[in-house]
């Protein structure tokens, strides 16, 4: 006869066995986990305002397209601004849910079951935002498909050894493997929503979606070995897109650009930012949908310290790009750096510095890595940073090359803030839509942590899990 | 088709009904589980998944694609760039690597559907929506004979309900 016991332990005190300790059983999983589902008259108010964001948006980038580029404040030679900033910010928000589904995943670190799902929502929605950019960059943004290389007409083909067209293809996987991911692991999610539906309409769209699953043994086999492997090979995808995004600006010859230490420094930067965004997100989450025994503070302090680590390494950085400046004897590197930090474009460097580097040394303590007030703020102070960051590489490099005459300056016009302001407003209308019809939180993963009902009576009673108070995610 | 199906409420009353009905050899077992349990896979002791094996061949078809588009292409519209050559593998790892990933996954998805069978238009017999909830089922598919001999080794498991489909 087969025997499953497991051994008492004191509620919210994450364990091999028990890492949800208030939550009791599958039943109790599905029903929390489904009732974010309900719509509400916050979620509908939020959703108008992400709409009234977009459509500003729209409406900006069709004055743009009949009055032309000159609407979006270049100034010759800075002719990237705010369009790459936004574009590469995006990419970098996508990073940590590919991050935190897939590499977390392979190294079997438990803090990710119940935040992976919005990760990975969060990451198809961005790299969809991100991939606008660039086609809004363009004067003539209905020629963007001649990035792509397919027979045509002209016979032509793009330029392979281009970092843009490296580019197409990098974000084109991206988006294709994280939205795969996504909604591969989906399917036995949908199943459970299919099983509890009584609408009949729904009921019907939930069955096409979740292609028949009928949880076998053997289903469970083949897509465990399927979700290992597309973590296995999304791992170096999430690596090398931030690169090959590095790569637009470190293929250039201009100063503050031309270094080795770009495609490290950007995936670092990128998973720093995305994790911010998950805070941003998440946090809100838990709070409204009173999940905080889900997503508990033990899984925030964990993220915490990935945001940490992240945030010293992208710290590491900046300060290399200085000593390599001074060590390497260039006087336009010298110069340029200088001009980041103490000239020009001195507020948008220190805002970077202060964001990124300074204000997240608060995570060494314990006690605001859980505390989720705290957090959520410093996320918004790291999306600022993150942002300016971007803003940082990418206008006074432009704006201080080589030829002192060609030195000039770059103010984004009304028409770049609403494109985005809208940008937020396209994100944040996917993301209300999807947590309104599908889980936020991974049901079926989220049972695998939770302990099976068995014949034989263990100590993870009901009696544990009334003792914790799910508010403050505390043992009473 | 025609068998049993047995539904536990408890997962150990499940694996013992898994283990009774294969030392029986009655016919052929399906597990209903809500999430996958590795005491299930060890009752049921199945077969290797052969879904790796489409990572590798996707895989390895994507990054032969991704090298020769960007060498046929810069063959076939050179563009001469500083005199450098026309067709340049390491930038063009790029591509390899792009494509060993995207076909290699998507591969690995149809592996997941071909041998999952999905998706499937009906539910067939054996199904029940609790499955998917907090229970599990266990159906054995055999001959008329020995229905009986199944739904008595099911019961005796601790199965809470036990019916007969076809």
């Amino acid at each position: 006869m087969a025997t499953i016991a497991f051994e008492p332990r004191r509620p919210n005190i994450a364990s091999a066995n028990v890492q949800l300790p208030a939550v009791r059983d599958y039943e109790q999983v599905d029903a929390e986990i489904t009732a974010t589902l309900r719509p509400s008259k916050a979620w509908f108010v939020m959703l108008m305002i992400a709409m009234l964001c977009l459509a500003g948006g729209i409406a900006a980038w069709m004055y743009q397209i009949q009055q032309g580029l000159g609407v979006a404040g270049y100034n010759p030679p800075v002719m990237w601004g705010v369009y790459i900033i936004t574009f590469v910010f995006w990419v970098g928000i996508g990073h940590a849910g590919t991050l935190i589904s897939a590499i977390l995943y392979l190294f079997r670190a438990g803090f990710r079951t119940t935040i992976y799902r919005c990760a990975e929502a969060m990451t198809v929605f961005a790299v969809m935002t991100a991939g606008l950019f660039p086609i809004l960059h363009l004067g003539r943004p209905w020629k963007f498909f001649w990035l792509i290389p397919y027979p045509n007409w002209r016979l032509l083909w793009p330029q392979f050894k281009s970092p843009l067209v490296w580019d197409v293809f990098a974000i084109t996987t991206y988006l294709t493997i994280s939205t795969t991911f996504l909604f591969v692991g989906l399917i036995p999610d949908i199943a459970v929503l299919r099983d509890r539906e009584k609408n009949p309409t729904r009921k019907a769209i939930l069955s096409f979606l979740s292609f028949g699953w009928r949880n076998t043994e053997r289903e469970w086999r083949h897509f465990a070995r399927a979700y290992l492997f597309l973590a296995a090979v999304s791992t170096p995808l999430v690596l090398s897109v931030h690169s090959v995004v590095s790569f637009d600006f470190a293929m250039a010859l201009t100063p503050g650009w031309h270094t080795t230490i770009f495609p490290p420094y950007f995936v670092a930067g990128a998973i720093f930012s995305g994790v911010g965004m998950v805070f941003t997100i998440i946090i809100p989450i838990r709070k409204y949908f009173r999940l905080q025994h889900y997503v508990t503070l033990n899984h925030l302090d964990a993220a915490a310290k990935l945001a940490l680590t992240t945030s010293l390494i992208v710290g590491c950085a900046y300060l290399i790009e200085f000593f390599i400046a001074w060590y390497g004897g260039v006087k336009a590197e010298q110069d340029y750096f200088l001009n980041r930090v103490f000239g020009q474009w001195w507020w948008a460097a220190w805002i970077m510095l202060t964001c990124n580097m300074i204000l997240p040394l608060s995570l060494f303590s314990q006690k605001l890595r859980r505390n989720p007030a705290w957090l959520w703020i410093l996320s918004i102070f790291i999306n600022i940073g993150m942002w300016f960051e971007r803003f940082v590489i990418v206008v006074p490099s432009l704006s201080h090359e080589f030829e002192p005459w060609q030195w000039t300056t770059y103010a984004p016009t009304w028409v770049d803030y609403s494109i985005l302001l809208g940008s937020f407003g396209w994100f944040f209308m996917w993301f209300l839509l999807f947590v309104r019809q599908l889980p936020v939180i991974a049901i079926s993963e989220t049972k695998e942590i939770v302990p099976p009902r068995v014949r034989h009576t263990h100590a993870h009673t009901l009696a544990d899990a009334e003792d914790f108070e799910p508010q403050t995610g505390r043992a009473h | 088709m025609r068998g049993v199906l047995g539904h536990f409420r408890e997962l150990d009353n499940a694996v013992d009904a898994i283990t009774a009905l294969k030392t029986a050899r009655l016919g052929d077992v399906t597990v209903f589980t809500p999430t996958p349990r590795h005491e299930l896979e060890a009752a049921v002791a199945p077969p290797a998944s052969p879904v790796r094996r489409y990572m590798l061949f996707g895989g390895l078809a994507g990054c032969v694609f991704g090298y020769w588009i960007a060498i046929w292409s810069s063959n076939y519209w050179p563009l001469v760039v500083g005199g450098k050559a026309i067709a340049s593998w390491i930038p063009y790892t790029i591509f390899g690597f792009e494509m060993f990933v995207m076909i290699g996954a998507l591969s690995t998805v149809a592996g997941l559907f071909i041998h999952a069978r999905i998706p499937r238009l009906t539910m067939t017999v054996g199904y029940d929506p609790r499955f998917s909830s907090g229970d599990y089922g266990v159906w054995i598919e055999c001959a008329p004979d020995r229905l009986s001999a199944a739904e008595e080794l099911l019961r005796k498991n601790g199965a809470v309900e036990v019916r007969g489909e076809r």
